[in-house]
Parts: structure tokens; C-alpha cells; sequence
């Protein structure tokens, strides 16, 4: 990662995985696969006193950076970063807020187009991470598949043929696998479906949360499916699983959605796209949270042929450059948070091409 | 919070759109039993019943070295067997042996099931299964999978079958 060399550095252009491009990507946005991985002889991260964790991360982090491996890493160390550098990991799905806000060893392996990052110290010694665009399951996992299988010839994993992988948690003991899909799904929100794709979700050992903010109400309409299960089954087995529920769920979105712009519902759905427009083309202040609704609802509208004049790549990239980090560092200066509302509503403007 | 249309008693969390004609025509709020009851919703998923198992699996259980509480502290990492539960969380990949009695009813709750299929180091894609399909762990896999989906005739076959393989070899049928 690139540090703050003006408007042109790399980290203002979204990773690979936010291009708006791939199968069913009207709706799935990207997908994920993250394994947890542990060494032999070694305590689990939470557990390590600081020279052990150091003896860990420098030992991972040289043999990431071996030749040979079919991805090209470059290691980052955390703590070389400042607070804000690493809002912007975070910010980029690269590490997780625990990782950030740790005070061990610690550092993130990334690729050029940000499809891979492998994070070092987090829960589990590492969280191999592998995203691709869209809905792609299948080519997910077979990255992943490759990546871990040299990574078992460079690192002494913990394993045994009882549990499989082992892991901090017992949550994720087994393959050691999450596949996760991010849906963007305004139609089942609009039409307070919600709570039935939840409820289908679950039955399938499932787990459907919100993307942006805590709780039920998902900011923006996006939400985040993955496998609940990583014990018992097996890699293939969870693929098809989250294939064809993320498969399921997109269909009822479609529906919905069709639904929404028929008869009476059709003008009601027309208004709240326009009205979200004229606040992003109008708007002096904005929270992220209004931000992030108004933006779902445009994507909504160029989805379905609705508005025209914006492109799905530059909606993914003002939701990634409305957040606090991405903001902050792309004006190179710190804001507070009413200051940060209005220069949001401005860098939005500038980012969708709207008339000033 | 809106309460269920059909019993006007619990708290509706399943929202029924009609979608039939192309729009939205209507919508129906129900609590998950009015919806089950109606049969509006697909069936719950049955609940694994740890009990059932055990049960079914009987005196197995000690015979197949679980069940065992630790009482002493992990040699790997010094985790005591309190801080295990409390937290329910390991210190080291040896926990998984010093705790092994704790932990497998933990994974069972967590995953419905107690041991690994898939990729391991040297191994690996998904093993196939052994060639007769008699393994023990196949069996017991069966057996689990039997009592999951709610088929008991087969689950108590499963475990006949697998308690005369577990005496002796020579009780296959
Ligand atoms: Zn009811
Ligand atoms: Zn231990």
C-alpha cells in the first residue's frame, strides 16, 4: 500500500472486487473466502505474550513474501501505519477493525488489485482472504484452494484429521472457511421483505447481516451472506450451499423488484430513486448513513435502466470514498464530523459528475 | 413491531408479500407459528437434538473416549479448563486435545456435527468414502445425518448396525 501521495494514489481507485462487474452483479456485489489458519507450536494469537507474537509475525510475514507463491504479496506492517492509514484498510474490507485497533505484531499481506489480503496476528494467525466481483463462488474457492495449498507447503499448520483445521474459536474449527456474498438488495428492504430473507436464510445455515452499521436495519439496503457451519462439511459442499442460497435470494430480489415498478408501486418506487438523487445532486450536508441510503437507491435506479448519466462503478466508489477514512485522506486533512458531512456531500458531487 | 395478523398475539417477524399478478397486492404479517401453521412458510429445519443422539447412541458414548471433563490446565498454554469455559475460546491447537471432553458438545451445538470433513495437509480434497460405505465413521456420519432429517427407523437401523460393528469384527452382516 502506497502511503498519501495526493489524488492519484492507488487506494482512491476501489479494489478489483468493487468493479460492478461479473455474474449477477446487479445485485451480488462481490464475494469472499476467508480461511483460518493456525501454526504448529505456536499459541493462538489472543493468548500470545507480545515476543511471541512478534517471533510469529516475522517468521509468516518471510515466508509470504517467499518466490514461488501464485500470489505476489507485499507485506504491510500495522504498525508503521497511522490511525487513519489503517481506517482505510479497514474501509477497503483489507482487515478487520480488530486488527487495526491491536497493539501486537501485526500486518496485512495484500495484492496489487486488493483480491487477496492475508492478515497476520488477527484472532487466528492468519485470515487468508481471497475477493472477486459479483457472484463467483466457484472461482473464489479455487483461488483460495490454490493459495492455501502452497501456503500448506511453506507454513506448519495446526491440524488434526479429527477437527481439520484448528482455530481460536471453535466457530470456525473444521475447513476453517467462510464464504461470504455481499447482495445489494433494495427491493426486498423497499418492500419490508426483509425479514423473510433472513428467516430463509437461517433454515439453510445461513447468516444474513448487515453490511454497513450494527443491528437488523442494514445501512444502504446491503447485506452480507455467508455459511454459518465450517465443521462437518466439506469445502465443495459449503460452496453449493452459499451458491444456491445467495442463487435463491438474488431471484427474489429480481422478483421484487419487478414487482416495485409495476402499477401503484411503480411511482411511489420512482420517487424515492428521484428524490435520493436530488439530495446527492442538492444536499450541503450528509451523514454516511444517509449518504449510503441516497447512494443504494441511485444504484437501485441505473440497475434497472431507471436513470441514466451515472455509471454502477462510480455509486461503488462514492460508497467507498464517503466513508470517514477514505474521506479524511482524500481531502489530506482531518475533519471533524460536521466538517466531514459537508466536504461529503461536496467529494459526492465531484464523484458522480453532478452539475455544482 | 407489528403484532401477527392470525393470532394477534406474538410478534410478527415473517412479512408475506402477494406477489401473484405482478404487483404487490398485499402483504401479511405473521409470527413464525402462524406461518408454519399456515403453511405459508417452508418448515423449520429440525432442530438437532443432541439428546436424540445420545440417546440413540446410548452406551456407545463411552466406549469412543469423549465424554471425559478435563480438570488440569493445557501443557501447551496454560489455559485451565474454567478459562475454557467462560470463555469458550483456546489457547493453543493442543486445547483441542486437553479440552477434548468440553469441546465436543460445544462443536456439536455450534455445527451439528463433532469432526472434519475435507482438506487437510497431504490430504488434500474431500476423502472419498471408504469403498463399502461401512466405515465406523462413516456409519456414525449416516447415523447423524439419519437422526438430523428426522428418519428414525433408519437412524435406529444405523445404530444396530453400528454398535455389532463395534463389538467385533466379525458381526457385519
Ligand atoms: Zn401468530
Ligand atoms: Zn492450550
Amino acid at each position: 500500500m502506497t502511503r498519501a501521495r495526493g489524488g492519484k494514489s492507488p487506494e482512491f481507485r476501489p479494489g478489483a472486487w468493487l468493479s460492478g462487474t461479473g455474474p449477477e452483479c446487479d445485485i451480488a456485489i462481490c464475494t469472499r473466502a476467508r480461511l483460518a489458519r493456525n501454526l504448529q507450536g505456536f499459541r493462538f494469537s489472543p493468548c500470545q505474550p507480545e515476543a511471541e507474537a512478534r517471533a510469529l509475525y516475522d517468521f509468516v510475514t518471510a515466508r509470504l513474501q517467499q518466490k514461488g507463491l501464485p500470489e505476489q504479496l507485499a507485506v504491510v506492517d500495522l504498525d508503521t501505519l497511522d490511525e487513519l492509514e489503517r481506517t482505510v484498510l479497514v474501509e477497503r474490507h483489507l482487515i478487520s477493525r480488530e486488527l487495526a485497533g491491536k497493539k501486537c505484531a501485526r500486518g496485512v499481506a495484500v495484492d496489487t488489485d486488493e483480491a487477496i489480503a492475508i492478515m497476520v496476528n488477527e484472532e487466528d494467525h492468519l485470515r487468508v482472504q481471497v475477493f472477486a466481483s459479483g457472484l463467483q463462488t466457484e472461482a473464489v474457492w479455487q483461488r483460495t484452494e490454490r493459495l492455501d495449498d502452497a501456503l500448506m507447503q511453506r507454513l506448519p499448520f495446526a491440524t488434526s484429521e479429527e477437527f481439520g483445521f484448528l482455530t481460536s474459536c471453535p466457530t470456525n474449527t473444521g475447513t476453517g472457511l467462510r464464504l461470504s456474498v455481499m447482495l445489494h438488495l433494495p427491493g426486498l428492504v423497499w418492500a419490508e421483505e426483509i425479514d423473510k430473507t433472513t428467516n430463509t436464510a437461517q433454515k439453510i445455515h445461513l447468516a444474513v447481516r448487515g453490511l454497513y452499521g450494527e443491528g437488523s436495519r442494514a445501512l444502504g439496503d446491503f447485506y452480507q451472506v455467508s455459511n454459518q457451519v465450517t465443521l462437518g462439511r466439506d469445502e465443495r459442499q459449503i460452496q453449493s450451499d452459499v451458491h444456491l442460497a445467495v442463487g435463491k435470494i438474488v431471484q427474489w430480489e429480481r422478483e421484487v423488484r419487478q414487482a416495485l415498478l409495476r402499477g401503484a408501486a411503480r411511482t411511489r418506487t420512482l420517487d424515492r430513486i428521484h428524490r435520493s438523487l436530488g439530495i446527492l445532486e442538492r444536499a450541503q450536508i450528509l451523514t454516511s448513513e444517509e449518504a449510503l441510503g441516497c447512494l443504494s437507491a441511485l444504484r437501485f435506479g441505473i440497475e434497472e435502466d431507471l436513470i441514466s448519466g451515472f455509471s454502477v462503478a462510480d455509486v461503488n466508489r462514492a460508497l467507498l470514498l464517503s466513508q470517514p477514512g477514505h474521506l479524511q485522506r482524500f481531502t489530506q486533512q482531518r475533519l471533524q464530523p460536521d466538517e466531514r458531512d459537508q466536504r461529503r456531500a461536496q467529494l459526492l458531487r465531484e464523484v458522480l459528475g453532478c452539475k455544482p | 413491531m407489528q403484532y401477527c395478523t392470525a393470532c394477534q398475539k406474538a410478534i410478527a417477524t415473517i412479512v408475506i408479500m402477494d406477489l401473484s399478478g405482478g404487483a404487490v397486492t398485499g402483504s401479511q404479517h405473521l409470527c413464525p407459528a402462524c406461518a408454519e401453521q399456515l403453511g405459508v412458510a417452508q418448515p423449520k429445519v429440525p432442530k438437532f437434538s443432541a439428546e436424540i443422539l445420545e440417546d440413540l447412541l446410548g452406551s456407545l458414548k463411552g466406549a469412543r473416549g469423549g465424554g471425559r471433563r478435563p480438570t488440569e490446565a493445557c501443557p501447551g498454554c496454560g489455559l485451565t479448563p474454567a478459562d475454557f469455559r467462560a470463555k469458550g475460546r483456546l489457547g493453543c491447537p493442543r486445547c483441542y486435545e486437553t479440552f477434548r471432553g468440553d469441546l465436543l458438545p460445544l462443536l456439536r451445538r455450534i455445527h451439528e456435527a463433532e469432526s472434519h470433513r475435507g482438506r487437510l495437509p497431504g490430504r488434500l480434497c474431500a476423502e472419498p468414502p471408504p469403498p463399502d460405505g461401512s466405515g465406523l465413521a462413516d456409519l456414525r456420519r449416516r447415523l447423524e445425518e439419519a437422526v438430523r432429517g428426522e428418519r428414525y427407523e433408519e437412524a435406529a437401523r444405523l445404530r444396530d448396525e453400528l454398535r455389532s460393528a463395534e463389538r467385533g469384527e466379525g458381526a457385519k452382516p
